[in-house]
């Protein structure tokens, strides 16, 4: 009997967690596309990063759409069956799971438990280039902090090289 | 830009040189040490990959390596394009890219972050994820030498670039000569 009862009250609770989501908010810090950007989160579990949607587009620059999690001209649709990993609503604010996000995207990612921090490392899409033998572009400054893009160069071969001052 | 700065403006390069905090090449690119040339055609697409690429002999005491076979490829590509015998056919350049090793991909991540907080002031934090990233892919040096230069590596890491380097067997084979096809052309 005693078993039964709390057995009950543990199912009670797993129901209810996703409406207490304001409960549990904790701050953190994502790193995406190497840009650092404090937000709130909806659990502290490390297996969870639920963020709200416009903490979403301020730390990645993606948005939720209708067709999916969208930035430019990039889109990944969000499986149906499988839309509650990704979308929760909790008094009229919608969050979403960059985790789960990173997972569907084959983005590796990297946490620090300590400072809250959390990096999330090269999508399958940036990743593409290379095989393709296409060479992946990038824009860095010189040293006068001008912006240059592998791109600048159609029609020219490029000898790329890299060195560091170690 | 306060570290490699001062080259850059002593060199006083006619070619474009680009200043990298965050390591973006190496992450696209997959690279795993410095010097690491690619060559890339008109269209944008790599015809040799990652390999080592000394322009000068300046380390070839510490190396053993001499310039001028690479120099001598690079100009006949310069001058043929895709019929110089040093261009590389898809196939062996798909054999030579190091492409989707899940272990690697996670391994840029730990060290991004690890660059991440030390930048920040936490080196205390970022040295386990700066081990881990050589953990999980022990080729790259530039995961190591990055690591032992912001901090006391016999310390931190308990080993020094010089320590790994003979463990690796030593300076001249430290560096793998660049797959050069044999040519009876002289320069």
């Amino acid at each position: 009997m005693v078993k039964a009862k709390a057995a009950t009250a543990a199912f009670a609770l797993l129901l209810v967690s996703p409406l207490a989501i304001h409960a549990k908010q904790v701050r953190a810090n994502i790193v995406y596309d190497d840009v650092a950007t404090d937000v709130t989160t909806a659990t502290s579990d490390p297996a969870q990063l639920w963020i709200s949607t416009a903490d979403l587009t301020r730390a990645t620059r993606f948005e939720l759409k209708p067709q999916g999690v969208c930035r430019d001209q990039l889109c990944f649709p969000v499986p149906k069956a499988r839309s509650s990993e990704f979308v929760r609503k909790d008094s009229g604010t919608t969050f979403f799971n960059l985790l789960a996000f990173a997972q569907l995207v084959s983005q590796p990612i990297a946490h620090d438990g300590t400072l809250s921090t959390w990096y999330f490392g090269l999508r399958s899409d940036q990743r593409e280039g290379l095989s393709s033998l296409q060479a992946p572009d990038f824009t860095l400054p010189d040293m006068a902090g001008k912006m240059h893009s592998l791109s600048d160069f159609p029609g020219k071969k490029v000898l790329l090289v890299t060195w560091a001052s170690w | 830009m306060k570290d490699a700065g001062a080259w850059i403006t002593a060199a006083r390069p006619t070619y474009t040189a680009l200043i990298d905090e965050k390591h973006l090449v190496s992450k696209l690119y997959n690279m795993v040490n410095v010097p690491t040339g690619v060559w890339i055609n008109e269209e944008g697409k790599i015809v040799r990959p990652n390999e080592v690429a000394f322009v000068d002999d300046r380390f070839k005491t510490f190396t053993g390596l001499d310039s001028e076979p690479y120099l001598t490829a690079l100009k006949d590509w310069v001058e043929k394009g895709g019929k110089s015998v040093y261009a590389m056919s898809e196939e062996k350049l798909r054999d030579r890219l190091t492409v989707n090793d899940q272990n690697f991909i996670l391994a840029a991540a730990q060290f991004g972050l690890g660059e991440y907080l030390y930048k920040n002031g936490h080196l205390t934090e970022a040295i386990p994820h700066f081990k881990e990233a050589q953990r999980l892919n022990p080729k790259s040096w530039n995961y190591k030498r990055q690591a032992y230069a912001l901090s006391d590596a016999k310390r931190d890491y308990g080993t020094t670039f010089a320590d790994e380097v003979q463990k690796a067997g030593g300076s001249k084979v430290y560096y793998q000569p660049p797959d050069l096809p044999a040519t009876d052309k002289k320069p």
